[in-house]
């Protein structure tokens, strides 16, 4: 075998070639004598799941097989919830460098009306090359680029949207509009880059300090304003002037909507967390490169991280050279829960290889895994529907010829709301297309 | 911090000491591996015997002879140490002379830095050799040098004795400054086009073939004895470009589109000289053919892709469509991260395009050490080649690999237990620094003075 | 006060545009020569340390004529000499500071041939005209320049690095990769010609980047690239010149170049090289070099030297030891993970000298940007707690400093013949209690007043990073003061205003009362100006002199300060 995506691809296109468009096709399936990792509790070895109208209706060792079912003889593979993602730029930017294809900042520190939905391009030729490695759900985060972080300059992004990786239009892809309202903390930064002589320079710590308290109390009179908005508005429309910034924040101070919180430097998490305690916020931290320095805090204030990418650089000199792989596992073994992140649409396929490294250095595989699926959908209130093989939930689901996390696994058939969908994107055509040249 | 000290004790040892010198001269042992040789297949259960820093024996039943250091790697895997055909680190200061389009005056080799903490960090990632190129932000940029992650040990003795050195080309957008704007008041910079870096590069090559002949113009009268010649000056940015057309020097040259790629290749022929590597070379699959048959090699990446618009057709397939065509490819990091995990970034490859297990293991191994030039040295386990080695506690080619020891010429410069023993002990000392400093700095005490009592203590509070 | 001065100060006020015809001056300098004196002193009865021999416990120095004429336990004293009780005092030879910009007041060389010019001060509009495509363009590079023409007498730095007990320095041209070459430098004289000593003395390199990204060199790779090629360059107009002056005809004319000349005639003068490396990588960079090009050169900065201190004695290569020891930051994040191998090189930098002794480097000391020059034998003293010899200490300062710098001939210890540059002080040199009570120049004599002292202890701390605002006739002004208070009051520290950046000195805060001065060059010269007011725990308000004229300033202190937290 030559490769096992490019027979999985196959598979999916003799599966579905009948059947085009594919995703509007919704039929029953049972994928028969796997070993199922439904998330929800031990692996089924030999198992079926069921899938009708797009949801998963049973899954067991003894599952009874509707008649009319296409069954899927799955001996010797492995199922797995689809992954998810909960922090990329899906559908907002194509190429990062080339701005015009770039919709993920918006002009201004403060932008908690924009939504990430608006502008996500179903058709961007990412949402294809993710979900052929097994992401069925993105959460695509407005203000927020970067491994690292910090976007251009925004404190609050705009609201987060959660999205399946197929579908037409947007309500194809839509599974919820605002499951988050996106912010970049104000960090202390103490080095700047001289755009004019390209050289990082250092700043008196006096003025950074400076510089943050003044951001921190624009945000508190944000954040009061809306109180006083929110007054207003329970007195009915018309008796007050609207202000869509406000009116977006409104559901941030009534704890309805959690803040995506990014922060890396253990001071500036430990700030978002008493900030946020203080102000009656929920919080969600993202990036959390030095969380492990502050994890019984967060175990305390119970803060859930979605970690950045844990292929990156120790933030200090001094930190442990594995310190960033060995992060998820810390924090995990301290009880905070987490999950992976990708921080970046072009790095989402390698959302497995973070977990799988970081089983490699101490986090329990089956947390690995719950940390590409289910945990996610929990953190940002999803799990109803996703994160799980159990009836009742969208049938968002991927059989691969071996362990999940692993390098050389490949995703055999992959199903999305329950549709057999195909795995052929822009990098496999260009593969057939060149391997084909004279 | 630890490695603070190691760079300190290995310092410190590399001076004072001849014995550290000798242990490199020991013999060691590792027995009971699965050994991935890359030339002749795996061996399990078999051993790698180490004396003067080559391998000296590769087998299935070796002993240990008397005195022998041996490493028991029961479980264990051992493969050739990492090759990084492209890496920035150990660079003191900027990887660029960004200044100007043809920068081939400037040399890494000035300016290796050899406490950079990413040596570590690659190093302990496996990584044993590295290719330290200049930044790209000129058609012809600085010069490079392949050096050994001998971490603890002065710049000096970093450089891999005998390889080739090389010069940076880049193509393409950086070159030609595509992604930023300078700020006020610097004029815009040739060239602005993938046309016009052609023609800086022909323009360099035509200077350096003038500048040649006027050496030879000098050199042959005054061989003959003619006094009062003036010579020509010497001129450091044309001396690199003199060296790579007579082949002392390899050309490794960033690039990403297929019309830059063999663009480049024509300019070669043109001047008679051979490009050595394409690197990054993302749409390398499009020409692999004419890559091929030019006998260049290509260094690329593993999956990046749409960071910038000529990596909008970067497919993880490249390495493995280009090695179907007969390319000599490898995976490079062109990151102090990426550079850790380079055996899974090559285990992709099998993924993407299907390539056998040993070409995989081949792509961070012997396929750079070939490209530099140095495949008689390092990139295999074979007898005679230097000890380069890595164990790894997995099948390298797995998500969870953890390398355990690096070994560079039969010492071992990281090791995992070492590394882990060690953090405490640095943290107290990095504490007992800090208070030291904090106590130095406080405000002395006034010894002189009396220390206020009640008498002249000012009130607490004052109320009416 | 001389009359010169005080013509300047009317001269700066009218450039000012302020109409005030008088002069005030507050503050008057705290040492000064003294009228009518005689040329000949008799120091008797002293502890004589002449460094170039045994100390003398109870011994006589002559000086006749600014030479010192004879020393020892029993000499003659001529009937002229004015004759000074040495009793409990103590004769060293003047000290040495072997590399600084002291009296050259305009931190910049004169403009550059090229180069954008970073480095001497963040410009923040690039000019293109300065942009430097290449070393043909010969970026921050400006050997011609040399320190003994661009001396003012009236540095204001020149008195108090005297009254700290320094006679003479290597003053040297600032910025750029080569800012020119070095004078040694006597501290006394009415014009800059009476003070020279050895001019020029050395050829000074720096391996900062002037281009930033935009102009070449824009890296530490392109400036060690250049200098190689501006060596190689000199090297060709070394072999072209003599060639073709004796064949005009028939021989291409070789192209003039001001700098392949000027480092031509510095190299055959056999002047001194001096190439900067601080740490080990820089260091051993440095002794690649030197060899590479091979210069009669020195190193300066060495301040980690003791990781390398075997290679330096392998190539006998003199250093200059920067004793501005590193440290942190003075607005530092608290927070910031400074790095083991960081707070390592905090620790032990002092620790240099002791190794290089040791190891037998010749090495002298100089004050690196130390603003206040008690400072510098405060931080030579932490060497000699480090385990350096105090008489090496003392040879660093004089000797070895003279020596390395090619003046041992006429300074660096107390000998007859030699220039009388002497310190006359109440006890040990590196004691801090001690008082220098006398300073010689060319045996011209210097009283040294203790500087004004607070009288009263201070009121709250004034240790942070303030922010000056106030109206001067050219409009609204803000400037940044970065000062450290002492547990007496005494301030230390610098005033950064739109001229550029001054220490401050007769700096303390009594009671609720401060006071500072600057120097700022406004018009041809330096000037002093005078800040005073009352400190209330948070903010500065007062007055600003010069001259005559007044406006009012205020401070604040943003982020509030650092000591605050040690004041309960």
């Amino acid at each position: 075998m030559k490769t096992s995506l490019r027979f999985g691809c196959l598979v999916a296109l003799l599966l579905t070639a009948l059947a085009a468009p594919a995703w509007t096709q919704t039929a029953t399936y049972a994928i028969q004598g796997a070993k199922i990792y439904t998330m929800a509790g031990p692996p089924i070895e030999g198992g079926t799941v069921v899938i009708a109208g797009g949801k998963i209706i049973a899954v067991g060792k003894d599952v009874k097989v509707p008649s009319g079912a296409k069954v899927i003889n799955a001996k010797g593979l492995e199922v797995y919830p689809g992954m998810f993602d909960p922090v990329t730029q899906l559908g907002l930017q194509e190429v990062s460098a080339v701005a015009a294809t770039v919709d993920v900042s918006e002009v201004g520190a403060y932008n908690p009306d924009v939504v990430a939905a608006t502008a996500v391009n179903p058709a961007s030729e990412h949402i294809p090359v993710v979900r052929a490695s097994g992401i069925t759900e993105a959460l695509s985060v407005p203000g927020v680029s970067g491994g690292l972080g910090g976007g251009g300059g925004n404190v609050i992004g705009g609201q987060a949207s959660a999205i399946y990786t197929s579908g037409w239009t947007y309500d194809d892809l839509m599974i919820k509009k605002s499951v988050a309202m996106s912010i970049n903390w104000p960090s202390f930064e103490t080095r700047t880059f001289d755009f004019v002589t390209f050289t990082i320079r250092e700043r008196p710590f006096s003025e950074v300090k400076q510089a943050y308290e003044k951001r921190i109390n624009e945000l508190t009179e944000w954040l009061d304003r809306t109180r006083h908005y929110a007054q207003a508005m329970e007195k009915g429309p018309g008796t007050y002037q609207r202000d869509l910034k406000l009116e977006a924040l409104v559901p941030v101070v009534q704890g309805k909507l959690p803040l995506l919180v990014v922060a890396n430097q253990a001071r500036d998490i430990r700030n978002a967390v008493e900030y946020c305690e203080k102000q009656n916020l929920k919080m969600i931290l993202a990036g959390g490169a030095d969380a492990w320095k502050v994890k019984e805090l967060l175990k305390e204030k119970n803060i859930s991280v979605v970690l950045g990418p844990t292929e990156r650089l120790p933030l200090h000199e001094d930190d442990a050279y594995d310190q960033s792989f060995a992060t998820p596992g810390e924090l995990n073994a301290a009880g905070v829960t987490i999950a992976f992140a990708s921080f970046a649409n072009e790095f989402s396929r390698r959302l497995p290889y973070y977990a799988g490294n970081a089983v490699a250095y101490g986090l329990p595989r089956e947390e690995a895994l719950k940390a590409v699926t289910v945990n996610a959908a929990k953190i940002f209130g999803l799990e109803g529907e996703l994160g799980t093989i159990q009836p009742g939930k969208v049938a968002n689901i991927l059989v691969t010829d071996g362990d999940l996390l692993e390098l050389r696994t490949g995703l055999r058939y992959l199903f999305i709301k329950g549709v057999l969908t195909s795995q052929e994107n822009k990098h496999h055509q260009l593969y057939e297309e060149y391997s084909k040249r004279p | 911090m630890k490695r603070a000290l190691f760079a300190a004790i290995f310092a410190l040892g590399v001076l004072a000491a001849p014995a550290a010198r000798a242990q490199s001269g020991g013999v060691t042992l590792i027995k009971n591996a699965t050994i991935l040789t890359v030339t002749h297949g795996t061996i399990e259960h078999g051993s790698i015997l180490i004396r003067n820093g080559k391998i000296a024996a590769v087998g299935k039943d070796l002993k240990a002879p008397d005195g022998a250091t041996v490493i028991d790697a029961s479980g264990q895997y051992v493969m050739p140490g990492i090759i990084d055909c492209h890496s920035h680190i150990a660079v003191d200061g900027d990887v660029n002379e960004g200044s100007i389009s043809v920068s081939s005056m400037v040399n890494i080799a000035d300016v290796l830095n050899p406490e950079d903490i990413d040596i570590y960090r690659d190093l302990a990632g496996g990584v044993t050799t590295a290719n330290i190129l200049h930044g790209s932000a000129n058609a012809i940029g600085g010069q490079t040098i392949v050096i050994k992650l001998r971490w603890g040990k002065p710049a000096s003795d970093l450089p891999f004795e005998g390889a080739l050195p090389g010069i940076k080309f880049a193509l393409g957008e950086n070159p030609k400054r595509s992604n930023f704007t300078p700020p006020p008041g610097v004029p815009v910079r040739y060239p602005r086009t993938r046309m016009g870096v052609e023609e800086t590069i022909r323009e360099a090559f035509v200077e350096a073939k003038e500048y040649k002949t006027k050496w030879d113009d000098y050199n042959r009268p005054k061989a003959a004895g003619e006094q009062n010649l003036i010579p020509p000056r010497r001129d450091e940015k044309l001396e690199p470009l003199v060296e790579v057309l007579e082949g002392k020097r390899y050309v490794h040259a960033h690039c990403y589109v297929a019309d830059e790629i063999l663009m480049l290749l024509r300019v070669a022929k043109e001047f008679g000289f051979k490009v050595r590597t394409f690197q990054h070379v993302l749409e390398g699959y499009k020409v692999a053919e004419e890559i091929a048959k030019a006998g260049a090699g290509a260094s690329t990446f593993s999956d990046w892709w749409a960071y910038k618009m000529e990596a909008y057709d970067a497919i993880p397939y490249n390495a493995a469509l280009m090695t179907d065509r007969g390319v000599v490819v490898s995976i490079n990091s062109d990151s102090g991260e990426e550079a850790r995990h380079l055996n899974q970034e090559a285990a992709k490859s099998m993924h993407w395009g299907g390539l056998s297990y040993n070409d995989a293991l081949k792509l961070v191994t012997l396929n750079p050490a070939i490209q530099l030039g140095i495949d008689k040295r390092v990139g295999s386990i074979d007898v005679g080649k230097d000890a380069d080695l890595v164990i790894y506690n997995h099948d390298p080619l797995s998500v969870y690999a953890v390398a355990q020891k690096t070994i560079i010429d039969g010492q071992v410069y990281f090791d995992r237990e070492r590394d882990i023993a060690q953090r405490a002990e640095l943290e107290k000392e990095k504490k007992a620094l800090l208070e030291k400093e904090k106590k130095s700095a406080a405000p002395a005490e006034r010894k002189d003075e009396k220390k206020p009592n009640g008498a002249n203590r000012p009130p607490k509070a004052v109320s009416f | 006060m001389p009359q010169r001065m005080m013509r300047r100060c009317v001269g700066l006020f009218a450039g000012l545009g302020a109409a005030c015809a008088l002069v005030v001056l507050l503050f008057a300098p705290a040492t000064r020569a003294q009228g009518g004196e005689p040329r000949s002193f008799a120091i008797k009865g002293a502890r004589i340390v002449p460094v170039s021999g045994p100390t003398i416990e109870h011994g006589t120095v002559v000086v006749v004529n600014g030479l010192i004429q004879a020393v020892g336990a029993d000499v003659a004293i001529p009937p002229e000499a004015w004759v000074i009780d040495g009793k409990g005092l103590t004769v060293y030879p003047g000290l040495i500071d072997a590399m600084t910009d002291l009296g050259i007041v305009s931190a910049e060389a004169g403009p550059p041939q090229g180069g954008a010019g970073a480095g001497r001060g963040a410009r923040r509009q690039i000019v293109p005209s300065e942009i430097a495509m290449g070393p043909e363009d010969r970026p921050g590079t400006t050997p011609w320049e040399i320190a003994a023409n661009e001396i003012k007498p009236d540095d204001k730095r020149i008195e108090t690095w005297r009254s700290a007990g320094f006679t003479a320095t290597l003053s040297s041209p600032k910025g750029g990769i080569f800012p020119g070459q070095g004078s040694v430098i006597d501290l006394a004289g009415e014009r800059a010609g009476e003070m020279v000593v050895k001019s020029p003395a050395t050829l000074d390199i720096a391996f900062t980047p002037v281009g930033g990204f935009w102009s070449f060199p824009g890296s530490l790779m392109g400036v060690v690239a250049y200098v190689r090629q501006v060596f190689e360059d000199t090297k060709w107009y070394e072999q072209a010149e003599p060639v073709y002056a004796a064949h005009t005809k028939g021989l291409e004319r070789p192209v003039y170049d001001r700098t392949e000349r000027t480092i031509a005639r510095a190299l055959a003068n056999k002047e001194l090289v001096l190439i900067p490396g601080n740490n080990d990588i820089q260091i051993r960079r440095a002794l690649r070099l030197i060899q590479e090009w091979n210069l009669r050169a020195a190193i300066y900065g060495a301040q980690q030297g003791y990781l390398t201190v075997a290679e330096m004695a392998a190539k006998k290569i003199p250093v200059l030891v920067n004793l501005r020891w590193p440290e942190a930051e003075k607005d530092a994040d608290p927070d910031a993970d400074v790095s083991l191998r960081e707070l390592q090189f905090r620790d032990r930098a002092p620790s240099s000298p002791a190794a290089l002794a040791k190891a037998g480097v010749k090495f002298a000391f100089y004050s690196g940007g130390i603003n206040s020059p008690r400072d510098i034998l405060k931080n030579a003293k932490k060497a000699i707690d480090a385990g350096l010899a105090q008489d090496v200490a003392l040879r660093a300062f004089t000797m070895d400093a003279a020596e390395i710098l090619g003046v041992d001939d006429r300074l660096g210890s107390i000998e007859p013949g030699k220039i009388a540059n002497l310190v006359v002080a109440d006890g040990d040199l590196f004691n801090e209690k001690t008082k220098i009570k006398n300073v010689f120049v060319d045996g011209q004599r210097f009283e040294i007043h203790e500087p004004e002292r607070p009288k009263e202890p201070p009121k709250g701390n004034m240790t942070g990073k303030w922010t000056l605002n106030y109206t001067t006739p050219e409009g609204q002004e803000s400037s940044t003061l970065d000062v450290t208070m002492g547990p007496d009051g005494t301030l230390s520290g610098t005033f950064t205003g739109r001229r550029g950046t001054s220490a401050i000195s007769s700096a303390w805060l009594s009671g609720n009362t401060f006071h500072f001065t600057i120097s700022i060059t406004m018009g041809p010269a330096p000037t002093d100006v005078n800040f005073s007011g009352t400190f209330d725990g948070n903010s500065l308000k007062g007055n600003i002199s010069v001259g005559g004229f007044s406006t009012e300033f205020t401070g604040t202190r943003p982020g509030g300060g650092m000591m605050a937290a040690a004041e309960n």
